[in-house]
């Protein structure tokens, strides 16, 4: 039984690194992967053992232009680095705004974790607020002052999976604007799991394909925020 | 440019505590291989370039999660780029459907034993893939370099979707035993 369980996994380890393993079954199993440390040891085994075939790809220099666009995606996405010095900031800033909201709308029956994100620019004036509620599929979404997208221009919104393409959650509202946002059940869940959103320049109405096609501006996580009981 | 530059783990370590100067160093050194990587999988400049520099987007933000258990940086680096090709096949063909896709499959057979043998691991890989079933080690090649879902192994070896499979799985299971021995 032991042994059966031991070559299974093996098995799916190998072809999530080939990449055989595809579609609703690679998904599965990236969630496994997340709760079982001795899966993930599989999938690195494999990714060690594998990894020799490359050696016969010959390098070839990419073009100066990918850097460029590499720092661009940093400086516009705000990097790590400025996030985490940022961070303390950002959650000063994520405080007010929870204040803000508190004594506009005060929690009603019960103050469970609040999900809130919020986006600001490189000076650190907050441009939207994004909040969710673990009870509830939907998020909401405030424009604070984000500034004109520019003419024919739109800012869409995207959950950044922990993998796949990004998952569009349509255009965001302007200068105080509110949008509630559904959410589908795969959208929910791969929310849940990243905790990752984006926001990139889109023509108008957002991205025809289905994936982002402008620059990434800003990506973020959502924070969780236990509102005291006693407040 | 920078052949078999090997990429130490304190460069990682300081890409990881936000030193661009490192990163851009790590890119000199790591991207030829990693856009090699891009453009076999993908097949086309422009996607190659756009996935290439998502990778490194992704290793300037997750260069703290590398560990020795997922290789060198190398390999690490490595994984990154074909999980993230994966993906973007994936998007392609969930885009464009089967049938464009079948009609795409070029001629392209991969040829990975011509590199000159440089390391251990790969030699040893070697060995097993060589003694692997020919099919067996069709299939495990051509998914590793192409991103081939079995559906798509399937209609380019031109074999029922359960032969397929079982060649991967078969392969994949002798590979292990190989490698272990």
């Amino acid at each position: 039984m032991k042994a059966d369980r031991f070559e299974r996994d093996q098995a799916l380890a190998a072809e999530y690194v080939l990449g055989t393993l595809s579609g609703r079954a690679r998904r599965r199993f990236e969630t496994w992967m997340m709760e079982s440390e001795r899966l993930r040891r599989r999938v690195w085994y494999w990714e060690r053992r594998l990894a020799p075939l490359n050696a016969a790809l010959q390098p070839v220099a990419p073009p100066k232009a990918v850097w460029s666009g590499i720092q661009a995606r940093l400086e516009h996405g705000r990097d790590r680095r400025g996030l985490r010095r940022g961070l303390v900031v950002s959650l000063a800033a994520a405080a007010m705004v929870v204040a803000v909201l508190l004594a506009a709308r005060p929690f009603q029956h019960s103050p469970g974790p609040l999900y809130l994100g919020v986006v600001q620019n490189a000076s650190g004036q907050p441009l939207w607020v994004v909040e969710s509620r673990p009870d509830s599929d939907s998020l909401v979404v405030r424009g604070v002052k984000p500034g004109d997208a520019g003419p024919g221009k739109d800012y869409e919104l995207w959950i950044l999976p922990r993998s796949g393409p990004p998952q569009s959650l349509g255009v965001l509202p302007g200068n105080r604007g509110n949008r509630d946002i559904e959410l589908s059940r795969r959208q929910d869940r791969a929310l849940r799991l990243s905790g990752r959103l984006a926001i990139s320049l889109e023509r108008q109405g957002g991205s025809p394909t289905g994936l982002p096609q402008g620059p990434v501006l800003y990506q973020f996580h959502l924070l969780r925020i236990q509102p005291r009981l006693n407040g | 440019m920078t052949e078999r530059q090997n990429i130490e783990v304190p460069l990682i370590v300081r890409v990881a505590r936000g030193d661009r100067q490192a990163f851009e160093k790590l890119y000199g050194d790591s991207s030829p291989r990693l856009y090699a990587i891009c453009l076999k999988m993908l097949g086309n400049v422009d996607e190659a370039q756009d996935v290439l520099q998502e990778v490194f987007v992704k290793i300037w933000h997750h260069a703290d999660e590398y560990h020795a258990g997922r290789g060198t940086p190398q390999t690490w680096m490595m994984s990154i780029a074909r999980y993230a090709c994966l993906d973007s096949l994936r998007a392609r063909f969930r885009q464009r459907g089967v049938e464009e896709l079948r009609g795409d499959m070029a001629s392209d057979a991969p040829d990975p034993q011509q590199a000159a043998l440089q390391i251990v691991d790969r030699r040893l890989l070697d060995q097993c893939l060589d003694e692997l079933d020919g099919r067996h080690r069709a299939s495990i090649q051509m998914a590793y370099f192409h991103g081939f879902s079995h559906f798509e192994l399937a209609s380019r070896l031109d074999v029922p979707l359960g032969t397929a499979k079982s060649w991967v799985r078969r392969g994949v299971a002798f590979l292990r035993r190989c490698l272990e021995r």
